[in-house]
Parts: structure tokens; C-alpha cells; sequence
């Protein structure tokens, strides 16, 4: 019993490492402008068939794939925003259109990857040697430790980034006050375009950490995702990357010791309720702002 | 006599003409696909989409909210009358009311909800669906048929169903025409523009939202039994598939929400054009829809009769 | 006179800051009691906390003698109070005459009735060609009236208008002049925040000066025009 918990937390920091970088590009999507994406796993899942397309055809390591993905992504999200969100602004309720064409987005995305790869799973047959490494008394795949090691690097930068750069705290200042940091003089298009590109960046190198951590992935896997995401934004609290990092590895770790404890059927509700449940005991999540009607 | 009330039953009379008209118009072409000839299937799905979006109209249009988990309703609503008829050997007919209840229950259920702002709302209301899917996928076989689902055995009736559709269409937009000049109504937009001012102005706001509620979870509810009697079949994976709400969303949207004739010509149009589409393209479908409502919302917004009035607001009387 | 509406020892707070300090006001039937005070004294929380949108921290709300004290507004609304907002919150997308049917759509009076009697009211208030327009297509200062005219639908005795002035060009100023005096000529106990103060002296029985969520006078006009802490209140020291 205690090796099922101990791995169940070890997984638990793996998986919720991945959970935290999903949260955290959402987060900054929605805290400089204020969109809900909908389609944010799909962008994930874009990431893991990126990756697989690198892999199988060209013969990309994953290691690799990272940085390439995050430039391709970078600048497919540049393009998105400035076909997309000008209109939005313009409208008579942003929030709900917002709403809208990401679903709409989101089933472009899906159906993209489902003409592209068909509706079978796909998985990256890389394996490092050694294949699985001895932590204590267990045993964890390299994959997913190599994926742990670049997922707190990451966030390490990305932190980094947000707090000591003048990019970053221009970020964070838009969060915090969408009108007063245009008066001071910051274009806030192209900051909002920086942070949609950024978030899409994120998305797809997750997708690429996903690849490596989780078994197998498909063109619908995109949906759990998103959902995953949405519960990891709210527990850290809407805008607060923080927040977000903190709350995903704990989702993780919760999601993960569920299923040690709890029949398989019951864990995948685990993060449903948890989900409902924080948005009705405590809708500022455990480090935001507030949510009611 | 005022002039003005004088004013006001002429737009009365234009309205209600509209009204008789488009009403007959669908009543009458309806009720002649059988006896004509023309694809039942076809006909049986427009109708069935024009319920749907019209019903969702009443909870996003009129109320102001996105239910993304709206599926929840239509999927209680198939298991309840295929487990009726199945299990309890009910009649198809007493089933399909039990089913409208069953909706009825699960906005009760999820009325808390009903404080939360947009996004979070909709945000629950998917996870909400996603927990009633899960529930009922693992409750025990006997009662609804585990990964398999439910057969309703040999009682489908295409042309009873199709008529029994058309009579649940007919049922729904009367109401949500009734509820469109009523004063629950006003009492909902109102709530929608400002719920604090409507409450400040003597609005029972919690009250009146779960009324708006409930009368849009009912319609769907049935309407997934009445599918399911249709189709002979239930299962998880159909009753619960979040393509339902895509394209009620979709649909009504497309439309225009706030009135009651948009979702109907959304409806329409929409599923018209899905048909012409799945005819030729028939593995592009997903994306056609996926492309379409990324198109609307760039760049019609207000969907076709809410862009239509926006040029002209002052037809706004004489429009249902 | 009868007292139509009054707070004792009313209190508010958001977090550490107190909006309100133990407020006692009142105003009888026919009074018109002037609400002034700087920005942030506590003058709009107070209307928040009558008709019931906050819930106070402390004291007590009576209307026509009746404890409603943390009851929800639309309940107290049914006590027979009404209000009108600094920033106009109307029902954007609604008609105008739909917009004055909302606070009577529980009147056992029929549609014909209540619509004729919305159509009077916007008649009164000069909008009345306006009527099927949707309400944010109105200026700021039409809402202003619209506002005014929703109010006064269910003919509410004790109406609270909160700077109704407030970026409204003079001649509309004096119109809005006109019709509050009626309401008091009316019966009606109104309460009035603006910082016009000349229109304040001008139709105000009493006024209370409110500072820091106290109040720091009250009185007639002429007691409180050269009361020295309320100067000192608003041109400091």
C-alpha cells in the first residue's frame, strides 16, 4: 500500500506538473484578455500531434520538438489573435462572443486533427535508456521524470519572465489593470497579441510534455484537457499564474491518490466535483478574485 | 380610444399576422412530409433542431446565460423514457411527459448554479453534464444498460414519433411565444440587462430565474425522449454527446437570440445547409460546423433576424 | 407627520474601511431630506443599504414604522421605495414603456391599464416618442428621466434619487427641478444626494451632511450653508 501511495504521489507531481503549465498559459489568456479559451486543450493536443508528426516523420526527439514547437506555436498564436480578437472587442458583449468562437475554434481544432490523424490514439514510442529510473523504492519512467525536470524549468523561466523582466511585469500590470496600463502608454494590442502568442506557445509545448508523460493521446483528448484546465484556472483563482501552478500540481497530486483509493469510475468524477465545488465554497479560488452573478 | 393604443393594435395585428403565418406555414408543411413523400428523417431532425435552439433561446436569449452542459437535459430525458418503456413496461406516450419531469428535476437540481456569472456558469454547467454522463454510464447494467445502452425494443412508429415531434414543437414555441409578451418575460430581461436594478426595482430575481429555468430544461427533455423513441436506441455516448450543444448553440446563435422567430430560421438554415454539406463532404461535416460558428461570430454576430433588426429597430414591434 | 422612513445606528463596512458610522436619519411624508457630502462619504452606500442591495453591518432600516433590515430588495422595494442610480442603470435592451412595466408586473392591474398609465408617465418626462426605442439608444440625461419615470410607476411613497443632476445640461436640470418638487408636493418623502448644492438648498426641507460615513450637521438649509465643519468637510483646511 505504501508503494501505490508513494508512486501515486510521485505521478500525482508528475502529472500535476503538466496540469500547472496547462493552467498557467489559460490563466494569462484570460487575465490580459479577459477570453475564456475554449478551445485551449485542443491547442494542447495540437502540441502532442506536433510532436508525434516530428517524431515519426522526421525523426525528432521529443527533447527536441520543444523548442520547435514553441516558436511554431508562438507564431501561429501571433496569427490567430490578429485574425481573431480585433473583431471581439468591437462587439456588444465580448465575453459571451469570446464564448462562442472558441467553441467554434475548438471544433475547427478537433475536427482538423481528426481529418488529419483519424480518431485512433497516437502515441511517441521514444524511450531513453534507461527506461525507468529507481526513486526510493520506485521505480518511474525516464520519460516522465525528464518531462517533471523540464516542467520546472519552465516554470522556473516563466516566472522568472513575469517577475524580473520589464515584458513580464507589463503582463502582470494588465491583469491587474487593463485600462491604466494603456494610459501609461503600453499598446495594449500588441501586449494582448504577445500574450495570446505566449499562452499558445505554452499550450503546444505542454502538448509535447504530454506526449511524453501520458500513454496515448487522440484527436477528442482535447475536451479533457480544456476541462482540466478550467479546474486548475479556478482552484488557483482566475488571472493568477501562481495560482494556477500551485493549484495544478495539487489537482494533480489529488487526482492521482484518487485513483489509489477510489474505483476508477469514481476518480474520473473526483475532478468534476472538485471543479463545482470550489466555484461554490470558494469562487476566488485559493489565490483570486471574485466570481458571483 | 389614444392614438397611441390605436398605434398599438395595428403592431399587434402585424405581429399576430406574422405569427398565423410562419405558424401555419410550419404547421402545414410539417404535417404533409409523410403524407407527400419527403425524407422523415430529415424533417423529423429539422423539427427536432428547431425545439432545441428555440428552447436554449429561453435560457441564453431571454435569461442571459450559456449552459454548455445543456445536453444534460436531453440525455436524462432519452434514459428516462428508455428506461421506462424498457424496464417498466410503460407506454410510450405516458413515458415521454415523465421525461419532460425528469428535466424538470435536473434544473431544480442544478438551480444553485444559477448565482454564478458567465463564465463560471458555463464552465459548471459543462461538468455538471460531464458528472450526469458519468453517473449514469456506471450505474448498474440492469437498470441502464452499462457502455451498451438501452433498446427500446420493436415500438418505434416513424410516423407516430414525427407526428409526436411536431406536436412537442408546436407545444414549445407556443410557449416561448407566450413567454415572450408575458411578464415573466419582461420580468427575465430585465433580470438579464441588470439583476440587481430588476431587483431593486421589485424583481424576485432568484424566482424568476428558476422559472425561466425550468421552462427551457423542459423541452429538451422531451425532446431526447421523443428521439430516443424515434431511433429505438439509447446510449451514453449519443444521449450525452456535447455535439448536442454545439449545435443548439450553434443554431440559435446563428439565428439571432432574443426572439422567438431567430432560432426557428437558424434552425432551419443551419440544418438545411449541414445536409447539403454532409451529402457531398460527408468527413469535412465537423469542420464545416467548427468554421461556420467561428464565421458568425466575426461576422454576424447578432445572428441573421438580429442583424436584420439592428438595421431596422423599429420593426422590432412587428417581428415575433 | 408621520416619520416614512428612518435608520438607527446604521453601519457598513468592506473590509477594514467603515463606509457607514452609525447613521440615524429620517424623513417624514412631504419632506424632501438633501443628502451632502464629498466622494466617498458614504452617501450612495447608504441608499445601498436601505433598499437592501448590502446588507448592513450593524443598526437597523425602518419604513413607514416596519423593520426591514436585511430583507432582499425586491422585497423592500414592496415596501414602497424607489430609487434612481448615479450612473443610470437601465434595461438596455428593452423598450422604454417595457422598462417602466418592470417594477409593476406583479400589479393585479391589467396590461392595457399599466401600459396606458407607462405611457402617461414617459408623456410627462417629454420621451414619449421615444417609447419604443430600446433604452440604451437614449442620452445619458433621457435615461436620467427614464429612471425617474420607472420609479415613480408604482407610485412609491418614499423615493431616494442619488445625484440626478450629475452631467445633466441646465435646462434639463430644472426640469428634473420641477418634477422632484411634485413628488414632494405629492406627499411623497424623497431623499435627494447631489453636490449641485444650489439645487439641493432649493428643494430640501432638511439636509444631513454626511463625512467619512458620519454624519457631521444636519439641520435646515440655512443651519447647514454656514455650518463650519461642513466646509471644512468639503474645501478642507
Amino acid at each position: 500500500m505504501e508503494l501505490l501511495i508513494l508512486n501515486g504521489i510521485v505521478n500525482g507531481l508528475i502529472v500535476g506538473g503538466v496540469y500547472a503549465l496547462v493552467g498557467v498559459s489559460l490563466t494569462l489568456l484570460y487575465g490580459v484578455l479577459r477570453v475564456v479559451n475554449f478551445a485551449h486543450g485542443e491547442f494542447v493536443i495540437a502540441g502532442s500531434f506536433f510532436a508525434y508528426v516530428l517524431f515519426t516523420s522526421l525523426n525528432v526527439p521529443p527533447l527536441l520538438a520543444l523548442p520547435v514547437a514553441a516558436v511554431a506555436f508562438f507564431a501561429a498564436g501571433w496569427g490567430l489573435y490578429y485574425v481573431l480578437i480585433p473583431r471581439l472587442s468591437r462587439s456588444d458583449d465580448p465575453e459571451l462572443m469570446s464564448f462562442l468562437m472558441f467553441y467554434g475554434v475548438s471544433i475547427t481544432a478537433a475536427a482538423l486533427m481528426l481529418l488529419l490523424f483519424e480518431a485512433d490514439s497516437r502515441s511517441i514510442d521514444y524511450s531513453f535508456t534507461p527506461i525507468s529510473v529507481q526513486v526510493g523504492p520506485i521505480y518511474v519512467s525516464t520519460a516522465r521524470l525528464v518531462a517533471l525536470t523540464i516542467t520546472v524549468a519552465i516554470s522556473a523561466a516563466l516566472a522568472l519572465f513575469l517577475f524580473r523582466t520589464l515584458p513580464g511585469k507589463a503582463l502582470r500590470a494588465a491583469i491587474m489593470n487593463p485600462e491604466a496600463i494603456q494610459i501609461v502608454g503600453v499598446d495594449i494590442v500588441r501586449l494582448s497579441a504577445f500574450a495570446f502568442a505566449l499562452a499558445t506557445a505554452l499550450a503546444g509545448v505542454t502538448g509535447v510534455l504530454v506526449a511524453l508523460v501520458f500513454p496515448a493521446f487522440n484527436a477528442f483528448s482535447g475536451t479533457e484537457y480544456t476541462i482540466i484546465a478550467f479546474i486548475v484556472v479556478v482552484l488557483g483563482g482566475l488571472g493568477n499564474p501562481v495560482g494556477a501552478l500551485l493549484a495544478g500540481v495539487i489537482f494533480g497530486l489529488a487526482e492521482q491518490m484518487a485513483t489509489v483509493f477510489l474505483p476508477q469510475a469514481m476518480a474520473q468524477i473526483v475532478g468534476f466535483a472538485i471543479l463545482v465545488g470550489t466555484i461554490f465554497l470558494r469562487p476566488s479560488g485559493l489565490l483570486g478574485t471574485s466570481a458571483r452573478k | 380610444m389614444t392614438a397611441s393604443s390605436r398605434a398599438q393594435d395595428s403592431a399587434d395585428r402585424i405581429y399576430f399576422t406574422l405569427v398565423a403565418l410562419i405558424g401555419g406555414a410550419l404547421m402545414i408543411y410539417f404535417a404533409s412530409v409523410p403524407v407527400l413523400g419527403l425524407n422523415v428523417a430529415f424533417h423529423f431532425y429539422l423539427m427536432l433542431w428547431i425545439t432545441m435552439a428555440s428552447a436554449f433561446n429561453v435560457s441564453s436569449g431571454f435569461s442571459g446565460y450559456l449552459p454548455f452542459g445543456y445536453v444534460a437535459f436531453y440525455g436524462i430525458g432519452a434514459f428516462t423514457t428508455a428506461i421506462l418503456v424498457k424496464k417498466a413496461a410503460f407506454p410510450v406516450f405516458l413515458a415521454l411527459p415523465f421525461s419532460g419531469v425528469a428535466g424538470l428535476v435536473l434544473a431544480l437540481l442544478f438551480a444553485p448554479t444559477l448565482r454564478l456569472s458567465g463564465i463560471y456558469f458555463g464552465i459548471v454547467s459543462l461538468a455538471l453534464a460531464g458528472i450526469c454522463r458519468l453517473v449514469i454510464t456506471n450505474m448498474p447494467e440492469e437498470i441502464t444498460g452499462g457502455s451498451f445502452g438501452l433498446q427500446l425494443g420493436s415500438r418505434a412508429h416513424p410516423v407516430q414519433s414525427f407526428y409526436v415531434m411536431m406536436a412537442v414543437m408546436v407545444v414549445a414555441l407556443g410557449t416561448i411565444l407566450w413567454l415572450s409578451r408575458s411578464r415573466l418575460g419582461k420580468a427575465l430581461r430585465a433580470t438579464r440587462d441588470d439583476a440587481d436594478a430588476a431587483e431593486m426595482m421589485g424583481v424576485n430575481v432568484p424566482r424568476v430565474r428558476l422559472y425561466g429555468w425550468m421552462l427551457a430544461a423542459f423541452f429538451p427533455a422531451v425532446c431526447g425522449g421523443v428521439e430516443a423513441w424515434y431511433t429505438n436506441v439509447v446510449d451514453t455516448e449519443t444521449a450525452f454527446n456535447t455535439l448536442i450543444t454545439a449545435k443548439t448553440v450553434i443554431y440559435a446563435v446563428a439565428g439571432g437570440l432574443g426572439t422567438v422567430t431567430g432560432p426557428i430560421l437558424g434552425a432551419v438554415a443551419m440544418v438545411w445547409l449541414d445536409e447539403l454539406i454532409w451529402r457531398q463532404f460527408p468527413l469535412l461535416n465537423l469542420l464545416i460546423l467548427g468554421v461556420a460558428t467561428v464565421a458568425l461570430v466575426l461576422f454576424l454576430p447578432r445572428g441573421i433576424v438580429g442583424s436584420i433588426l439592428r438595421r431596422k429597430p423599429q420593426w422590432r414591434r412587428f417581428v415575433p | 407627520m408621520s416619520i416614512a422612513i428612518e435608520t438607527r445606528g446604521l453601519t457598513k463596512r468592506f473590509g477594514g474601511l467603515v463606509a457607514l458610522d452609525s447613521v440615524n436619519l429620517q424623513a417624514a411624508a412631504g419632506e424632501t431630506l438633501g443628502i451632502i457630502g464629498v466622494n466617498g462619504a458614504g452617501k450612495t452606500t447608504l441608499m445601498n443599504c436601505i433598499c437592501g442591495l448590502y446588507r448592513p453591518d450593524g443598526g437597523d432600516v425602518f419604513i413607514s414604522g416596519e423593520r426591514v433590515t436585511g430583507q432582499p430588495p425586491h422585497v423592500v422595494a414592496h415596501k414602497g421605495i424607489g430609487r434612481t442610480f448615479q450612473v443610470p442603470r437601465v434595461f438596455r435592451k428593452m423598450s422604454l414603456i417595457d422598462n417602466l412595466l418592470v417594477p409593476v408586473l406583479d400589479h393585479h392591474a391589467s396590461d392595457a391599464e399599466l401600459t396606458e398609465r407607462a405611457e402617461g408617465m414617459l408623456a410627462r418626462m417629454q420621451l414619449i416618442d421615444l417609447r419604443h426605442n430600446y433604452a440604451e439608444e437614449l442620452s445619458g440625461g433621457q435615461q436620467k428621466l427614464l429612471e425617474m419615470a420607472r420609479m415613480l410607476m408604482p407610485d412609491p411613497p418614499i423615493v431616494m434619487l442619488d445625484e440626478p443632476f450629475a452631467g445633466v445640461h441646465p435646462v434639463l436640470c430644472k426640469f428634473m427641478i420641477e418634477r422632484i418638487e411634485e413628488m414632494s408636493g405629492a406627499g411623497k418623502a424623497v431623499l435627494l444626494i447631489s453636490h449641485d448644492l444650489t439645487s439641493i438648498y432649493r428643494l430640501s426641507t432638511r439636509v444631513v451632511a454626511l463625512n467619512q460615513g458620519k454624519i457631521i450637521a444636519e439641520g435646515g438649509v440655512g443651519d447647514i450653508r454656514d455650518n463650519p465643519a461642513v466646509i471644512e468637510a468639503y474645501l478642507g483646511t
